[in-house]
């Protein structure tokens, strides 16, 4: 009997266990299958003609008689609309002062939206942003454009007692009679030819600059940014994280002091990031006044003190594992206990200081408070250690992913329109956690195989 | 051996780059550094665009985070202008003052503030009185402006914000806000919220309207450039940038401080949905 109950808890136990590991599988395939897939989308997509047109205007990209030769064919499908939009305000010219106005809102409607879908028109001048300077430039957009065009939502507000409902109403009806009424089906018929889609690799998403506040080109500042920042942060956390993780395990005996300090470090690995943020404005910035304003240096030495204690704790333990007969071995040859520690201990902890610092250089990359106020910003030029000058550029202020994917999902004038440089955003930061994990796994795995034999 | 004086040499070396660090002169300068309103950003990032394609050389970073975070970073001197959304305040300016920053007020902009909406809201107009009556609690209900029976979610700006501070003045007359409002960080954060909440009510610049919300009349009068232009919306406030003084002539920044005064300066405000400052 007792047995009975002791193997029905086992399997419970087991089966318990198991659930939750499906649930974590799950829920980690629901939050990464839409980042691969429509993250994959900001890289291949099928290309407007417009966005061919933005490429060699913009980046001098393609060949060029091919693509003017067929933004002249697309022109040539497009004619039509414009024929018709003209006839339509001849026709406006004769109505009566009333039938008129009744005209006017929803012929600018329906301008503005196949502007948006087209672009402006050729012989229109060019508009001052670039943004109003292409039509659609990804068919997936345009298609959203065409139904623009083709409906619009009207709320029914009848009953009072609930929230309208949404009724959506063709066009073509408030056009009925006039020379738009054939209009849309021309539209609809011809929107490829209009556009002309065609499935496009577009790599240099990931080192184009953005134009317009991200509405075309790529994340390169931002992917930059990042990278510097959790290089910079590496760069102060790994030597000091080490030395002290030396000095807490080989030099520093059991005192009250040393386990206060120890308490110390591992409270400070559970402060929220926001405060680290807040700290390195106040301390970096404010008093000591390394750089003037926000920097690449001010964020770095700030996710380099949210690191630290994860790097001082993994080299300790990693620095403890490492067998005693080692250390006796090296001493009995007569090393000095320095000697030892860095030709003997050190190499043979090499493998775990390496996860810590992985661990932490994915939490560095991904970090959003403690930049905010100490390194990101929206817009900014993408760094340039190139120039004369390497602290002038240590002292710019530069953009971030996880920043600046907080920034266009919630702040941004357009959220809706450039979903897709959000997503490719988020997928580029994954990626890039997973890439440096990935090395560092294999950097450890190549090192702890080499001491071993 | 080798390998513990290379060990022990690089960690010496980065120790000693890392203290260098500490030691760096101050701010480029090829660099201006904008930060503040997020009504005021989309104007400074489109400048900024437009800026550095003319000049390459100078490197021109835009943050928006609220139009009090601007003025301080001003008065504390991490910034060369502030974007703000409201005119300074008596103990802004006095800190900054006693930390020798004159600050030079340019106003680029005139904006109006709209009520925005969900789009099933079948509500169309608003008094300024209705509205105050909404944001101080004693309206709770869209039945009681002639909607349906539903309760009102009230979405206001965060009290660092300059469309929060006009709003206060404006609307509130100083009054102080309900208790169940709930404060959200940017413009594009209110109109995300509205979008998504059919019982919603929110408050937005002009170039944050568009199709995915509605913007109510104010007093029968659509928030509209032509509208705010004309002095006829009640609810306009113009928006500035502060400098630390008169830049210098013949400098980037007074190039870019006075971009908005240009011709093209003012079809990038109207392009951005903005009324441009001239005489109208």
């Amino acid at each position: 009997m007792q047995l009975g109950t002791r193997r029905l808890l086992d399997r419970a136990f087991s089966g318990l266990g198991f659930i939750s590991i499906g649930l974590m599988a799950a829920s980690l395939l629901v939050i990464l299958t839409p980042i691969f897939v429509r993250g994959f989308g900001a890289f291949v997509f099928q290309g407007t003609i417009e966005f061919r047109r933005m490429q060699l205007e913009r980046f001098e990209r393609g060949d060029r008689d091919e693509i003017e030769a067929e933004l002249t064919t697309a022109r040539r499908a497009r004619q039509p609309v414009y024929e018709m939009l003209d006839a339509f305000d001849t026709e406006m010219g004769e109505m009566g002062f009333l039938e008129r106005r009744e005209y006017e809102g929803p012929r600018e409607e329906l301008e503005d939206a196949l502007r948006e879908l087209l672009g402006p028109r050729p012989e229109d001048p060019v508009p001052v942003m670039a943004r109003d300077q292409y039509g659609a430039t990804r068919w997936d957009r345009a298609r959203e454009k065409i139904d623009l065009v083709l409906y619009r939502t009207e709320y029914d507000y009848s009953d009072r007692t609930r929230m309208g409902v949404p009724v959506s109403v063709p066009r073509v009806e408030d056009f009925r009679g006039t020379a738009l009424e054939a209009l849309f089906d021309y539209v609809e018929l011809h929107a490829t030819e209009m556009l002309r889609p065609r499935w496009t690799l577009y790599l240099r998403f990931l080192t184009d600059h953005s134009i317009d506040a991200h509405f075309f080109g790529g994340i390169w500042p931002e992917v930059l940014g990042t990278l510097y920042l959790t290089l910079g942060a590496m760069i102060f956390a790994l030597p000091m994280g080490v030395v002290s993780a030396i000095y807490l395990v080989e030099y520093a005996g059991e005192g009250r002091l040393i386990s206060l300090l120890r308490t110390f470090i591992s409270t400070l690995a559970g402060v929220p990031s926001i405060v680290f943020g807040l700290f390195g404005l106040a301390f970096f910035i404010n008093t000591l006044k390394i750089t003037e304003s926000k920097s690449l240096l001010a964020g770095s030495l700030t996710l380099a003190t949210l690191v630290l204690p994860t790097v001082i704790r993994a080299s300790e333990e990693a620095i403890r594992s490492v067998p005693t007969t080692y250390r006796e071995a090296a001493l009995s040859l007569g090393a000095s206990k320095w000697r030892a520690i860095v030709t003997v201990i050190l190499p043979a902890s090499l493998p775990g200081i390496l996860t810590g610092v992985v661990i932490s250089m994915g939490r560095a990359a991904g970090e959003t408070a403690p930049i905010i106020f100490t390194a990101a910003v929206s817009v900014g030029k993408a760094l340039d250690f190139a120039k004369v000058k390497f602290w002038e550029t240590l002292s710019e202020a530069t953009p971030a992913l996880p920043w600046n994917i907080y920034n266009l999902a919630t702040e941004h004038e357009a959220v809706d329109e450039i979903r897709h440089v959000q997503f490719g955003m988020v997928f580029t930061l994954v990626m890039l956690v997973l890439i440096l994990n990935a090395t560092a796994i294999f950097l450890r795995a190549r090192i702890s195989k080499k001491l071993r034999g | 051996m080798r390998r513990g004086r290379l060990l022990g040499g690089s960690l010496a070396a980065l120790i000693l780059c890392a203290f260098a660090g500490l030691l760096t002169p101050t701010l480029a300068q090829e660099a201006i550094v904008i930060d503040g309103s997020t009504t005021v950003g989309p104007i400074a990032k489109a400048f900024a665009e437009h800026y550095m394609a003319a000049h390459p050389e100078i490197n021109i970073t835009v943050s928006e985070s609220g139009s009090g975070n601007g003025a301080k970073s001003l008065i504390n001197g991490t910034c060369h202008i502030a974007d703000m959304s409201r005119f300074m305040k008596d103990a802004e300016f006095s800190a900054a003052v006693k930390k020798g920053v004159l600050p030079v007020a340019h106003v680029v902009a005139v904006d109006g503030i709209a009520m925005i909406v969900h789009r099933s809201n079948p509500v169309q107009n608003l008094t300024l009185e209705q509205t105050r009556g909404i944001y101080l609690g004693q309206y709770t209900d869209w039945s009681q402006l002639g909607g349906p029976n539903q309760k009102i979610v009230v979405v206001s700006r965060d009290t660092n914000s300059g469309t929060y501070e006009t709003f206060e003045q404006l609307v509130m007359q100083k009054q102080k806000m309900a208790e169940g409002v709930e404060y959200l960080g940017s413009n594009g954060a209110v109109r995300q919220k509205v979008q998504s909440t059919p019982t919603a009510i929110g408050y937005v610049g002009l170039g944050f309207i568009d199709r995915t919300v509605k913007a109510l009349t104010v007093e029968g009068i659509a928030p509209g450039q032509e509208t705010v232009a004309s002095g006829r919306y009640p609810i306009a406030r113009p928006l500035f940038m502060f400098t630390d003084g008169y830049p210098r002539l013949g400098t980037p920044l007074h190039a870019f401080i006075t971009m908005h005064l240009s011709l093209r300066g003012q079809e990038i405000i109207e392009a951005i949905g903005f009324v441009p400052v001239t005489s109208y």
